[in-house]
């Protein structure tokens, strides 16, 4: 049933793509914006939630999107009628090339649950006569505060996981502990005299740290990339705090947050004493420490740590457990074989062009 | 086990208990420390850190401690002169914990290595992180904590055992009792390495002249003279620094030589040269009774050349004076008295109580450049050119090989000294300040090193591999290739010539690990295998024979350059090429010392 290869995942008995658009594929499930999920094709029949549309929008989408609700269960046959696509055929399809014919699609049943990555990301129930597969996207669980939260369903008979962080050596500390170190190292950093540059994605991760950095009142400024999707974070509820883009002749002083990119660009080399704190799972190594040259590394991440996946396994017990994104699905899939767990590797290599925090 | 055994044991369990009991400052509070060094950015804020902590353990704990603190920073688990090792393999460590947390050592252990780049790391985390190894750790709660005074003892005993299982023992102890910080400080320290927390000796000398109030330069004496950073703090602690003086088989750091800055700005008048031969750096102590030898790390040379050690002790018994000269070992055929190549002294290397077929194969000779000590004359504070002529007539009268000095007075005659120097098949020329003292430990101006200008070659890189320490997770170490493609002696087209882990910005590192991602073929642990697309210019210091590598050459420290991506896989040098520069050097017919004369770059005893 689960067709993998470059282009992401395919479901072809539903002509559905998750993530990044495969050519046969009718509509395309984006779970999140980040660039690799985000389909190549700017205007192809999209699935996703409301935000993530925002964000799509915010990065070139041109298309025509179904948004789906929370947690409300739709037919794939409705969104199929939404985009005018016949059953069994694309509605790009006009029959002028002589092809294989193409097989009817089946109906399914989709739900979206908010999977707790940045704002947006959701999780994907596809519910059919052959039970219910779950496709997660990247997930966080429990969530970042700065989005929706994590919700998971009940019934998964199949589920397809990603384990960014698949090795016992990552296991977070609570959020909040690590805000107060946060929201310390900023206040050590001004009270110095100097100016704290926080590192981080600018779609997600860059809001999470101004959200985190909230309880602070200290004027903060977010690199020019990452300025307009706070507008997105504000609408839904999530408070940033007092934010403005970078501007260069007056970020001395103030909190600022880019991406890791910064460092190779001239961003804020007008500030006499720069303190750079780096917000990523992979700040739990020494070695991504050093070769950075950081102050500080915490270890932020937006995904899940090995403990929680396999807490998120032993909970849904699904029938198959198929591991994406992992540079180490071998050992994933040894301790959940070890757990009782049917587990197996799916291999995408999705096309990465942006560099993503983790 | 013997009696002596049995002694040996009894003493160090007594040591132990007598440590529980003593008061004693805590190995967690202190490695909780070395932890926030470690964080803390600059100089001098990670000595404001050392410098609470010695007060603190002068407060609580004994002056014992403050010297432990010392030592386990720098110099590890062990004083360096104790001769005591940790031997604890990287294996038996990653089983031993593998087991503890109940993991697979090969499904798992590794690949968590893989990642962290760093065996103590991966130990700390899985201890931090599996639930196995907190649910042991539990069980032991509330028994105490561990001190300096105790762990000091615990690694001796760990140093002292022989037997795996004893080994295995003392590890699982510490395993169930130490934190998971302290038992990658614990196992960093065990192995004497870096403990990666950029808190490097030079910066404790300093954080010692702050606590104490004692000069820095006294203190640098004391280094010197004591050969361990601890020892120094020892003096310190007991406010008796003024005592520190030499001490016979006890090496002293060794002057070293920067590479010349300028031969324009030299100032001829006031140096004196000398060829700089390829051997083995070597202090030798002598008195009536024992001879030792030391290697530029200050470990022990006296077993791998016991004919050295023969000469010495006949010298030593025709002067009668104790001495300590600082000088090379050189393999040197005494039939026709001429220097062989670093190549034959490699077999003699690393090979302790050679036997006399291998001594008879590869002769060697003590070569003298420096007098460090005579009897009482701490002869190191004198200025060069004093101990030269003190050497110069030690070395005659207890016929001893000494270097021959010579001055130039222009740059030219100082290249063609070099050109000289390279057709008698040394490395080049030493440049030494007369006046100058011997700077210990240092890599000092005073001494400045002419070398053959070393080679180049455009090499391919065939294979990347993920760094360790600092540079882990990510490839930092390349092997490289030359081209045999036209070649009938081999079927494929690039062969192994040498492997590189530096001479790159940390910018061009980045940029080269998002290249290989497109050269991928396949990937075996740590490991990538290449497509050839990446071509870097490799320079090295020396080509030399080693049959046991396809190429049949091995490059001595080779480095990147520069990484051309002007040039592609067919600009890649061959084999052919390598063949010619090494031949090149090879050719070079050595000479006889007597068929030199006065020119000789060293002056044999007339034994």
């Amino acid at each position: 049933m689960i067709s993998s290869g470059g282009h992401g995942i395919f479901l072809k008995d539903f002509g559905l793509s998750l993530d990044n658009s495969h050519p046969e594929a009718d509509v395309v499930f984006v779970s999140h914006a980040h660039a690799d999920h985000l389909p190549r094709n700017r205007s192809c029949a999209a699935v996703c939630s409301a935000p993530t549309l925002a964000f799509m929008q915010k990065r070139g989408y041109k298309g025509d999107a179904y948004v789906l609700d929370w947690q409300t269960p739709t037919s794939l046959e409705s969104i199929r009628e939404y985009f005018g696509i016949p059953h069994g055929g694309q509605s790009t399809a006009k029959g002028l090339e002589k092809g294989p014919e193409k097989p009817s699609t089946r109906d399914a049943t989709l739900t979206l649950y908010p999977a707790g990555h940045i704002l947006g990301s959701a999780m994907i129930l596809i519910e059919s006569e052959d039970g219910a597969l779950l496709y997660t996207g990247d997930v966080k669980s429990p969530a970042s505060p700065a989005t929706e939260g994590v919700v998971w369903p009940s019934n998964v008979d199949e589920l397809i996981i990603e384990a960014t962080f698949g090795l016992p050596i990552y296991k977070w500390r609570p959020t909040h502990e690590i805000q107060q170190d946060m929201l310390a190292f900023a206040k050590e950093t001004l009270e110095a005299g100097e100016t704290p540059l926080f590192l981080g994605y600018n779609l997600g991760k860059a809001q999470e740290i101004l959200h985190l950095l909230e309880p602070m009142d200290h004027r903060k400024m977010i690199h020019g990339g990452g300025y307009p999707y706070c507008e997105v974070y504000q609408q839904a509820g999530i408070s940033l705090g007092n934010v403005e883009p970078y501007d260069r002749a007056h970020c001395e002083g103030a909190i600022l947050v880019g991406p890791t990119s910064v460092l190779a660009s001239g961003f804020a080399s007008n500030v006499e004493r720069l303190r750079v704190a780096q917000c990523s799972g992979w700040a739990a190594l020494a070695s991504r420490r050093t070769q950075l040259n950081l102050d500080r590394g915490f270890a932020l991440s937006d995904h899940l740590d090995f403990f929680e996946l396999m807490d998120v396994c032993d909970a849904l017990q699904p029938r198959t457990i198929h591991i994406t994104h992992s540079p180490t699905p071998d050992v994933v899939a040894h301790f959940l074989e070890q757990r009782g767990h049917h587990a197996q590797f799916l291999n995408l290599t999705m096309e990465q062009e942006e560099e993503l925090d983790g | 086990m013997d009696e002596v055994e049995q002694l040996k044991a009894k003493k160090l369990e007594a040591k132990h208990v007598e440590a529980e009991k003593a008061k004693s400052y805590s190995f967690r509070t202190y490695c909780e420390v070395l932890d926030k060094v470690e964080q803390t950015r600059g100089t001098k804020a990670k000595q404001a850190l050392f410098v609470e902590l010695l007060h603190d353990i002068q407060a609580h704990g004994s002056l014992n401690d403050a010297v432990l603190a010392c030592r386990f920073v720098s110099e590890g688990a062990f004083n360096p002169t104790s001769g005591l090792t940790g031997r604890l393999g990287a294996r038996s460590q990653g089983l031993w914990v593998s087991e503890y947390c109940e993991i697979d050592y090969e499904t798992v252990f590794k690949p968590c290595r893989t990642a962290t780049g760093s065996g103590s790391e991966t130990i700390e985390l899985l201890l931090t992180n599996m639930p196995q190894a907190i649910e042991k750790r539990a069980q032991t709660y509330g028994r105490p904590t561990w001190t300096l005074h105790n762990m000091d003892a615990s690694f001796e005993m760990m140093a002292q055992a022989k037997k795996s299982e004893e080994k295995r023992a003392l590890f699982f102890q510490w395993l169930d009792t130490l934190s998971p910080l302290e038992m990658k400080m614990a196992l960093r320290m065990l192995g004497g390495g870096s403990l990666r927390i950029g808190f490097e000796a030079r910066s404790l000398l300093q954080t010692l002249a702050m606590v104490s109030g004692a000069s820095l330069e006294d203190i640098r004496y004391a280094h010197m003279v004591l050969g361990s950073v601890s020892e120094t703090a020892r003096f310190v602690f007991e406010e008796r620094l003024g005592e520190a003086s030499f001490t016979l088989f006890r090496p002293i750091a060794f002057m070293l030589a920067s590479p010349v800055d300028s031969l324009d700005a030299t100032p001829w008048a006031s140096v004196r040269l000398e060829e700089k031969l390829d051997g083995i750096r070597c202090q030798a102590h002598a008195t009536s009774d024992r001879v030792e030898l030391f290697s530029r790390d200050l470990n022990p040379l006296t077993q791998t050349f016991p004919d050295v050690v023969d000469e010495l002790a006949t010298s030593q018994s025709i002067l009668g004076s104790s001495f300590v000269v600082d000088g090379e070992v050189l393999a040197f055929d005494p039939e026709s008295r001429t220097i062989l190549p670093f190549l034959d002294l490699q077999k003699r290397l690393g090979v302790k109580k050679p036997s006399s077929k291998l001594i008879h194969d590869v002769p060697v000779i003590f070569v003298a450049y420096d007098l460090l000590v005579l009897d009482e004359d701490e002869a190191f504070s004198h200025p060069l050119k004093q101990r030269r002529s003190q050497l110069i007539s030690l070395c005659e009268k207890g016929s001893i090989a000494y270097s021959r000095q010579f001055e130039v007075a222009t740059t030219q005659q100082c290249q063609r000294a070099f050109e000289q120097a390279l057709r008698h098949g040394n490395e080049g020329l030493m440049i030494k300040q007369t006046d100058s003292s011997y700077a210990f430990g240092q890599r000092s101006h005073h001494w400045q090193k002419l070398k053959e200008p070393e080679g180049a070659l455009d090499t391919i890189i065939m294979y990347a591999h993920a760094g360790s320490g600092k540079r882990g997770g990510i490839y930092s170490d390349f092997t490289l290739g030359v081209s045999v493609e036209n070649d009938d002696r081999f079927s494929e087209s690039y062969i192994p010539i040498g492997k590189a882990y530096g001479g790159y910005t940390n910018a061009e590192l980045r940029t080269l690990n998002q290249e290989l991602k497109k050269l991928v073929v396949e990937k075996f642990g740590p490991t990538l295998s290449l497509r050839p697309g990446i071509v870097v210019e490799l320079e090295f210091d020396s080509i030399q024979v080693n049959k046991r590598t396809k190429a049949g050459y091995t490059l001595r420290f080779p480095r990147f350059r520069s990484i051309r991506w002007d040039l592609g896989p067919e600009d890649v040098d061959t084999l052919n090429d390598v063949e010619r520069l090494a031949q090149k050097k090879s050719s070079v017919q050595r000479p006889s010392m007597d068929s030199l004369s006065d020119k000789a770059p060293i002056i044999l005893p007339n034994r």
